[in-house]
């Protein structure tokens, strides 16, 4: 495919956001260049689960734009067709202490409040849904709506989407310089050369920031690395995706030490797939065993049948994070037509559909479906401008 | 549970015995690791059976007093049944973790060979379809014969022992094809006149397929295999091909079990996730770079790491000998013989090198494949299906293929098909490195993992 000389938007990142976001501004009816320095998908989208949440949110506003994310998530299959594994698997949290089982009580009671499904169930019902699950654990929660999809598929069928009706993908293209004047976007300078454009989607992800560097403007987003176990293909186990309520808590933790408790799930190609570690170490390459060893005996004690069970691979991946932890979604505060779309943390899967849409709303200034105030970049700015 | 030792080699075939040998003699405390029961390796399987056949193996005897040297060797620590499923280094000293316990050591001697390698046609997935290797080793191993009616094809000097020793012990026929010209050596000649010990050993493998009546022909390969009712293998088609492997004509052959070999792949994956330098040869092949004393290129020189054998590049059991003593030399910090075995080295690799030329893979098989020719048979990944994600979804390197399509994500880590993968996208030096790093080497239970005690 050859390098275009303009068009009415590029985005930055070939990852779930990045197509996603291509996918709205296309359907706003727009010109969309898609670049990545890489391939599709070979950042953070391919390193995590595929997780469509809602279980794992406090009531607020990343809550109502997973709520809307995850719709958004069907609505999409309906359109290009559903060629990448979705599914409503729903979600249960259990909860292990006295302690644990009041707070998730408290949780599921707020979250209710915010419009999700969640249904406290007993240690029968529980059992009913997951046969293997360790005898200790007597109470959790039970949440339909949480699903999950094959991330890498779904980056690559959007895409498709979008180069079918008009749109372009360039894999391996670096962009070496984002060019404006009079604070507006005129387009980027990249390893062959200068595209013209008069809006810039930073769909970069755990990179954002440099892309937002290359522009003079300023995002701080940073990685998390955590890791993934898969084990071997095998019959079905775990029919949903089953974490300890103490998870929660590690999502909203802004901690720099290791955290860690099993999500364990199966999925539509038989393998078992546990996460979830968090730790803050900067980009830190290699395989942290003792970490591995963690989430081994976690996903143990929800499930004992595990022990038995082979582990075939791990993986490593970078999720990238705001000091606030909400993503960034909107219009830099000082450069127009430069739109921010990154740190979506561990939940990127599940909310880019809806940030994707938020950004097409604003972008043509339709009315937004959700207030999107609380994901400004300017939350950044007040410093690094004076 | 954890172990130090001077020097740890891993791999009891003929490289990593000669480098634990060598070690210990020059006085190393030496741990040999292997995921094997018996000494000897994949090449030296027999070594320990009972009743063994002793014309199997054309250096019996070396391979049995190798082995007796090390068992005796007090200075020889040998654990065998040992699979290594991870390594790291950590604050300087390389960690080898195993299901019992792990191994630390400052200097390791990396010597874990190689393995069969196949390519795909249509029908190669139906059972009777073997590797020449996994035929040679049912009969070295157990003394059991895989069929009646064989044919082993494929190409390179392997093809020769394994039809003679299937002709020799029981199979009713044996009908073997070489993809290569035999003339392809004339060009090498000057290199084979100088090894007068390959030639005789490949006039007494002729003599005895010529004993017992195998058909033998040359620009020849085993293009399909097809199936019975019952879903068993009952014959294949053998076609004439040109130096490409494009198929001139074709013909249909009985048979219940097909041998093939398209020469060895080194089995990279434990180097690989030290981090050590590796390269690709010119038949496609990723192996490890080393120096004159075959240490390998490490993250830093705080400790060191040696390889040996088919893992530096296929070259066959006597380079591998003399680079398993080098390395084990090195290791110990000796050089004792220093001159005489790199003497011995730069014969045996020149073969090697010869070897190589005479008997390249080349891509016209990618001709022989169907819509419906599996690629990779643990996720049951098709030719179509591969050709679509490259075309439709974008994937035109090995990672994203794996991603779009689960290609070489099964049980087998990649061995089997991920060479294949690189040669059909015609993978670039980076994506065939990078391809073979596996955090998990060998599968081991989450119960395994989760134990006490692991680093």
């Amino acid at each position: 495919m050859s390098r275009p000389d303009r068009c009415d938007a590029i985005v930055i990142g070939a990852g779930i956001v990045g197509a996603t976001s291509a996918y709205a501004l296309t359907r706003a009816g727009l010109k969309v260049l898609v670049i990545d320095r890489g391939t599709l998908a070979s950042g953070t989208t391919s390193a995590g689960e595929g997780n469509i949440l809602v279980s794992d949110k406090e009531p607020g506003p990343e809550l109502d734009l997973a709520l809307r994310s995850r719709d958004a998530w069907f609505e999409l299959a309906q359109e290009i067709g559903n060629s990448f594994e979705l599914e409503a698997k729903g979600g249960i949290v259990v909860a292990r202490s006295e302690v644990g089982v009041s707070g998730l009580r408290e949780l599921t009671s707020r979250q209710r409040g915010a419009g999700v499904s969640a249904e406290d169930i007993s240690a029968t019902e529980l059992r009913k849904l997951e046969p293997h699950l360790s005898h200790s654990i007597t109470e959790g929660a039970f949440y339909p709506q949480d699903s999950q999809c094959q991330p890498m598929l779904a980056t690559a069928q959007t895409l498709k989407y979008i180069i079918d009706r008009g749109g372009q993908f360039l894999p391996n293209l670096e962009v070496t310089s984002i060019k404006s004047s009079g604070g507006k976007i005129v387009g980027v300078e990249t390893t062959s050369g200068f595209i013209s454009s008069p809006v810039v989607i930073n769909a970069a992800g755990t990179w954002a920031g440099e892309i937002a560097e290359l522009a003079g403007s300023h995002l701080p987003i940073a990685p998390r690395r955590g890791f993934i176990l898969v084990t071997v293909p095998m019959r079905k186990l775990i029919f949903h995706k089953v974490y300890d309520a103490e998870y929660v808590a590690n999502v909203a933790s802004g901690a720099a030490d290791l955290q860690s408790s099993a999500v364990v799930e199966g999925t539509q190609s038989g393998t078992i797939l546990i996460g979830a570690s968090r730790e803050r170490v900067g980009f830190k390459e290699g395989i942290d065993y003792s970490v591995l060893r963690l989430l081994a005996r976690q996903a143990i004690e929800l499930f004992p049948i595990l022990a038995e069970v082979q582990l075939l691979r791990a993986y490593r991946g970078f999720r990238p994070y705001a000091p606030d932890h909400l993503p960034v979604i909107g219009e830099d505060a000082q450069i127009k037509g430069l739109w921010h779309n990154a740190g979506h943390e561990g939940a990127g899967i599940g909310l880019a559909p809806a940030s994707a849409q938020l950004i097409a709303e604003s972008l043509t200034g339709q009315r937004a479906f959700m207030d999107s105030t609380p994901f400004s970049p300017a939350r950044f700015m007040q410093g690094a401008v004076a | 549970m954890e172990r130090r030792h001077q020097v740890v080699v891993v791999g009891a075939g003929p490289a990593g015995l000669n480098a634990a040998k060598y070690a210990a003699n020059a006085g190393c405390d030496v741990a040999l690791i292997d995921s094997g029961k018996r000494l000897g390796g994949q090449y030296w399987r027999h070594t320990g059976v009972q009743d063994f056949d002793q014309s199997l193996h054309d250096d019996f005897d070396s391979a049995s007093l190798l082995v007796d040297a090390v068992r005796a060797n007090p200075r020889i620590t040998i654990c065998s049944d040992t699979s290594i499923w991870s390594a790291s280094i950590l604050d300087e000293q390389i960690i080898l973790r195993t299901k019992n316990g792990a191994f630390i050591t400052q200097r390791l001697v990396l010597a874990t060979g190689a393995y069969d390698r196949t390519i795909p046609f249509p029908g190669w997935d139906i059972p009777g379809v073997m590797t020449a290797g996994a035929a040679q080793s049912l009969l070295k191993g157990s003394g059991v014969i895989a069929g009646k009616k064989i044919v082993v094809a494929g190409t390179g000097p392997f093809l020769l022992p394994v039809a003679a020793a299937l002709s020799t012990h029981g199979a009713e026929s044996v009908e073997l094809y070489e993809a290569t010209p035999w003339n392809a050596w004339l060009s090498q000649l000057h290199i084979l006149l100088q090894n007068p010990s390959k030639i005789f050993g490949a006039l007494g493998y002729f003599k005895t397929l010529r004993n017992n009546k195998v058909k033998m022909q040359y620009h020849s390969a085993v293009v399909a295999a097809h199936a019975d009712d019952s879903g068993l293998l009952k014959s294949v088609t053998v076609a004439k091909i040109d130096s490409n492997y494009k198929v001139l004509s074709e013909r249909e052959v009985p048979c219940d079990v097909v041998a093939i070999s398209y020469g060895f792949t080194p089995d990279i994956a434990l180097a690989a996730s030290l981090s050590l330098k590796a390269k690709v040869a010119s038949d496609g092949s990723t192996f490890i770079e080393v120096d004159a004393e075959q240490r390998a290129t490490t993250l830093d020189a705080k400790y060191q790491i040696f390889a040996a054998g088919e893992l530096t590049g296929v070259g066959g059991s006597d380079l591998a000998l003399v680079e398993g003593a080098i390395a084990g030399l090195a290791a110990a910090g000796s050089s004792q013989n220093k001159k005489t075995l790199l003497k011995l080295r730069r014969r045996s690799a020149r073969f090697a090198q010869a070897l190589l030329k005479v008997y390249p893979v080349p891509n016209g098989w990618k001709g022989w494949l169907k819509n419906d020719t599996t690629i990779c048979r643990c996720e049951e990944v098709d030719y179509q299906e591969f050709l679509e994600a490259g075309q439709v979804l974008g994937a035109s390197d090995a990672r994203t293929m794996k991603l779009m399509t689960r290609c070489g994500m099964g049980m087998c880590q990649g061995r089997i098909c991920s060479r294949n993968i690189f040669d059909l996208l015609q993978s670039s030096e980076e994506d065939r490195i990078r391809g073979s790093q596996r955090p998990i080497i060998t599968p081991i239970t989450l119960g395994e993992l989760a134990q006490e005690g692991l680093l």
